[in-house]
């Protein structure tokens, strides 16, 4: 699906700074984002905006850029509520929408509502005119496939919102399936993309190579693990996976572990973490150790993280790499960086639309994060099935 | 420490919390009850959009600054934490 539409937040995205907070003289466009607009504009995409301001924001962007904005939602709720109802204003399917915004919260948010919509960084957004997504004449097989999924998830949240029980209970009246199995070599595609695009939940950050995978997939010393999810609503095939080193000693390693933000929410990185440190233990291990990545991209890979009980050391584990030097903080923030963020981008790009150029600010700090593994193995929930293919039932 | 105000921010932090997990049963939430694990059930999901709020009301950044995540074990921990680093007014000291 090309977009057809870009939903674009104001303050320090489409304005050079925040509207409200600049007086009688508001920010003047910020002339990168202008350009890119007004290229998109002559290519027949439309505009809108979705912004945490007064509607007179609106009406200053639209004066001031000088172009047309189809649609306009300015208020404080969910910025994925107005994305959705921007879409359905304009007769628009949400995966013909794009957004764009400087703030990482606000792209997680949206990209976790409205995985259909591509979510885009400012940094992104220079380059991304140049995508096929933005460039209306290619139509490719992925984008059907989205379409597809894009219904399959509309049914699933109408009756998501309509359901009154818990979300373990959803989980369980959905017939969600996370299935867990040793990869073959077939999966070495799948798991080269998932280490191409995604970031939210992706421990290492970095693209691994078809023949490595496959080395990997092979050697005794290591257990490579792919996770597929689907439900009554559809299949969503595999959406995660991981490497693990099993090595002689007494601490288990998982080298890599991602997930498409697609599954997030669905229960899938949870049942991954239980049956790694319930495996781990049943393979005689003391601990489990994931190296993991510490960037404001991978924040739902941490909460995931903290909720299934890794710890972190503080003091050893962080590299003293502020280049940016805005002090304060002793955890980098990525997000200005030219790679800033495209996570809802798994699945979505066709080949040349790839990842953005990456800039040359300092590798992020790695963070060791462990777990005992010894003592009662965690619970699996309910709707795991591992490689055996018997259900393991929960509590 | 400014524990006069810790009591309105868990206040606030109820609100965030049932409006990110749509449970408004967790307005009543005790300040003691774990939010991870069984009861409340934080999740990668609910917890980003939890953050995402905290950072936009009292614009501390728990993520960057807590590795570990701990400020998020109880609403108590995460509104001392934000106490910590605010006026207790929801602004933090010295920022624009």
């Amino acid at each position: 699906m090309t977009v057809k539409c870009v939903i674009w937040d104001l303050d320090h995205t489409l304005l050079a700074g925040v509207y409200l907070e600049s007086g009688a003289q508001p920010p003047p466009p910020d002339p990168a984002m202008v350009a890119a607009a007004a290229q998109l504009r002559d290519r027949g995409i439309i505009h809108a905006i979705a912004s945490r301001n007064p509607p007179e924001a609106a009406q200053y962007a639209a004066r001031a850029t000088g172009l047309d904005f189809a649609a306009a939602e300015c208020g404080w709720g969910r910025k994925s509520d107005a994305v959705r109802r921007i879409a359905a204003d304009l007769g628009l399917a949400a995966d013909a929408v794009a957004f764009v915004d400087d703030d990482l919260y606000e792209r997680a948010e949206v990209s976790s509502a409205v995985p259909e919509a591509l979510v885009l960084s400012p940094e992104d957004m220079t380059d991304a005119v140049g995508w096929p997504e933005f460039s209306p004449a290619v139509v490719t097989a992925e984008a059907r496939r989205r379409g597809q999924m894009y219904a399959e998830r509309r049914r699933r949240l109408e009756e998501a919102r309509a359901f009154a029980g818990s979300p373990d209970e959803f989980l369980r009246y959905c017939r969600t399936e996370v299935t867990i199995t040793p990869a073959t070599s077939a999966d070495a595609p799948r798991l080269r993309e998932l280490s191409v695009r995604t970031h939210q939940f992706n421990t290492a950050g970095e693209a691994v190579p078809e023949p490595t995978l496959r080395e990997l997939i092979g050697s005794p010393a290591h257990q490579v693990t792919v996770v597929r999810l689907s439900d009554r609503f559809g299949d969503d095939g595999v959406v995660g996976g991981c490497v693990v080193e099993l090595g002689s000693g007494r601490a288990r390693t998982v080298t890599l572990l991602m997930m498409s933000c697609r599954a997030m929410g669905r229960g899938v990185i949870q049942a991954l973490l239980a049956w790694l440190a319930r495996s781990a233990g049943q393979g005689g291990a003391v601990t489990l150790a994931i190296p993991c990545l510490v960037t404001h991209r991978n924040v739902p890979l941490r909460l995931a993280l903290a909720a299934a009980g890794f710890r972190a050391e503080e003091q050893a584990s962080l590299r003293d790499d502020t280049a940016g030097g805005s002090g304060g903080s002793p955890l980098r923030d990525d997000t200005a960086g030219g790679s800033g963020g495209s996570p809802p981008r798994d699945d979505t790009a066709g080949g040349s639309g790839g990842s953005p150029p990456r800039d040359n600010t300092p590798d992020p700090p790695v963070a060791l994060f462990t777990r005992p593994v010894t003592g009662p193995p965690p619970e699996l929930p309910g709707y795991v099935i591992t490689e055996a293919g018997s259900e393991v039932t929960g509590p | 420490m400014t524990g006069g105000e810790v009591p309105e921010v868990i206040g606030e932090l109820r609100q965030i919390l049932a409006r990110a997990t749509g449970r408004e049963d967790l307005l009543g939430l005790p300040a003691q009850t774990p939010l991870f694990g069984a009861g409340v059930g934080l999740d990668s999901l609910t917890g980003t959009l939890l953050l995402r709020e905290v950072q936009r009301r009292f614009g501390v950044d728990v993520a960057g600054e807590d590795l570990n995540l701990d400020a998020l074990a109880t609403l108590g921990t995460l509104a001392a934490f934000i106490g910590e680093r605010t006026d207790g007014g929801g602004h933090r000291p010295g920022s624009p």
